[in-house]
């Protein structure tokens, strides 16, 4: 009885001990965001404000575009999404149902294209977007990330419609529904979370992109995203810390809500297709 | 394999051709925006291109680009360089990623909440934990050097991002911070996939806790520990943000990964032939990588 309580307080020390350093640096942001610039620069540095300044995400945002940034990143998120979501759905449901010439090389070419290299495809990309007049114009990364986001949610729904069984379609077809309004009546209603977890992921894919905004976009101030805009501001010669990581936190906050609505469907997420 | 219940329903060769007509809009696109792209850039790099232009005749073909790589110091020296921070990257990543998920995996009250914690550094963006670890490893006020000194490690303040060693470091720890929750979370879900009855077994056999662990846990966590390490080490081989923001691939290149290089050469330079030829070495490593993986992945993560 006695080994089983040390056990258990040893468990619990070690579970918030961890917590507690892999999550500072989380809290640190926090700190920094509300403390003064000047306490930022005495030692000993201290773990909490004196006087929080909550003020400071109401300022920074009348200082500086973050509104205007953090709006370009929802519109291409939502762009990118939506296209992605679209063909995705149609190419997972095929791929789910239908056994098509070829339709398991595409399958093994789309598992692929998740593994591709950025800094590759960024190249023959800007050549493309050279030539159709889209630098600089949020378009430009709404298509690149299309190119992270289908691989992802392609494969993701398709192994959501497996788990759908498949006499749920041949009851509605037998009752006169078309299979293509078979899918749109009665399985996407039925898919509506799984949908919901897919799109926020192909969300987070956009919102976390740095590598295209900076190659597309940079020239064209009024259109940065909310990454750009950041680390332009780490940039700057003399780097305001509190400010900075004010602006990161409003950036980092839509991700933050989404994982932990996402928490449950994430390892789906991150595997999707691994099990091909 | 036996004709499914559905594509026997009634005329089955129309929904063939259904299942075509709902493939075309992502076929599509995808030859738009991945493969035509992926071409390209094979051939940008059999050219002497400096600023991709489509609008103009094709360059004579020349594997000048390579001819160059494979003589230059600065590529093979970002080769050694990625490999360093895959091999140790990917090592801390599992042992952090391993270690937390053993560690919640246990019953426990608050359970739920520790999971979340513990995984947390994965809804960060890369730039923004580049924020946070730049403002950490600040030369003169970052806590990280504070804390050195106060712990007796070092007698004065180090300079992280100027000494190539420190700033290896500096992108190694960014980078585990960044990647471990992925393997945290995979581990979990593979821990949960082990049966009770295992454990139970080997208990009564009286099997002490390290050994259900190197003989049960490890033995039934290996097919998800494979794929997740090709993953992670993947994820790391392509990384782009996480460095270039933090330290551009500096000093003095201790840090210019391929990727890093592969941009440096393309956008700092504007040789994309020469940039393309670097990219479609990365490209061949990763086609390698994810075909390795897809061939050994499990059927039922």
């Amino acid at each position: 009885m006695r080994r089983k309580t040390t056990q258990h307080a040893l468990l619990y020390a070690g579970v918030v001990l961890t917590c507690a350093i892999l999550v500072f640096p989380i809290y640190w942001l926090v700190v920094t965001a509300l403390s003064e610039p000047s306490q930022l620069r005495q030692l000993p540095p201290s773990f909490w404000p004196a006087e929080p300044r909550w003020g400071v995400f109401g300022q920074i945002m009348a200082e500086r575009p973050i509104l205007l940034w953090l709006g370009n990143s929802a519109l291409a998120a939502i762009g990118a999404v939506t296209i992605s979501m679209i063909v995705s759905v149609l190419a997972g449901y095929s791929l789910s149902r239908f056994r098509v010439r070829g339709g398991q090389s595409l399958g093994l070419f789309i598992l692929t294209a998740k593994m591709l290299p950025a800094t590759l495809l960024v190249i023959p990309l800007f050549g493309i977007f050279r030539n159709l007049e889209l630098i600089g114009s949020l378009w430009s990364i709404i298509l690149a990330h299309a190119t992270l986001i289908i691989p992802f949610t392609t494969w993701m729904l398709k192994g959501y419609f497996d788990t759908i069984p498949r006499e749920l379609e041949q009851a509605a077809m037998v009752d006169g529904c078309s299979p293509l309004g078979a899918l749109v009546r009665v399985i996407l209603p039925v898919s509506a979370p799984g949908l919901a977890a897919t799109a926020l992921y192909g969300f987070v894919l956009s919102w976390s992109d740095y590598a295209y905004a900076r190659t597309f976009l940079t020239n064209a101030q009024g259109n940065w995203t909310a990454n750009l805009g950041i680390t332009t501001m780490k940039g700057e010669y003399i780097s305001n810390w509190s400010d900075i990581s004010a602006a990161s936190i409003l950036v980092a906050l839509p991700i933050l809500a989404i994982y932990l609505f996402l928490e449950r469907y994430l390892v789906g997420g991150l595997t999707a297709g691994a099990e091909k | 394999m036996p004709r499914s219940a559905f594509l026997d329903l009634a005329r089955p060769s129309r929904r063939h051709w259904l299942g075509y007509l709902l493939l075309a809009p992502a076929v599509l696109l995808i030859a738009l925006i991945i493969v035509y792209p992926l071409f390209v850039s094979v051939d940008l790099s059999f050219q002497n291109v400096n600023i991709a232009r489509l609008d103009q005749p094709r360059r004579p073909f020349t594997t000048a680009n390579y001819e160059r790589l494979f003589a230059s110091e600065d590529f093979w020296n970002a080769c050694w360089v990625t490999f360093k921070l895959v091999t140790i990257v990917s090592f801390f990543c599992f042992l952090l990623g391993l270690g937390t998920a053993l560690l919640v995996n246990n019953r426990f009250k608050g359970q739920a909440l520790a999971r979340l914690l513990v995984a947390l550094p994965w809804a960060i963006p890369e730039v923004i934990a580049v924020v946070i670890f730049a403002w950490l490893f600040d030369s003169s006020f970052g806590l990280m050097n504070w804390l050195f000194i106060k712990l007796g490690l070092v007698d004065q303040t180090i300079n992280w991002f100027s000494s190539p060693d420190a700033a290896f470091a500096v992108v190694c720890t960014v980078m585990v911070w960044k990647g471990y929750p992925f393997v945290s979370i995979m581990m979990l879900a593979g821990l949960q996939s082990i049966p009770e009855d295992f454990y139970n077994a080997a208990k009564v056999d009286g099997a002490r806790a390290w050994q259900r662990l190197v003989h049960i846990t490890i033995p039934s966590l290996m097919p998800v520990i494979g794929v997740t390490l090709v993953l992670v080490m993947l994820w790391v081989f392509r990384d782009f943000s996480i460095i270039y923001v933090l330290t551009g691939g500096g000093p003095l290149k201790a840090t210019q990964s391929l990727s890093i290089m592969t941009y440096e050469q393309a956008f700092g330079f504007f040789k994309m032939g020469y940039a393309s030829a670097i990219g479609v070495i990365t490209l061949i490593v990763c086609v390698i990588a994810s075909r390795l993986m897809i061939a050994r992945a499990p059927d039922n993560i």
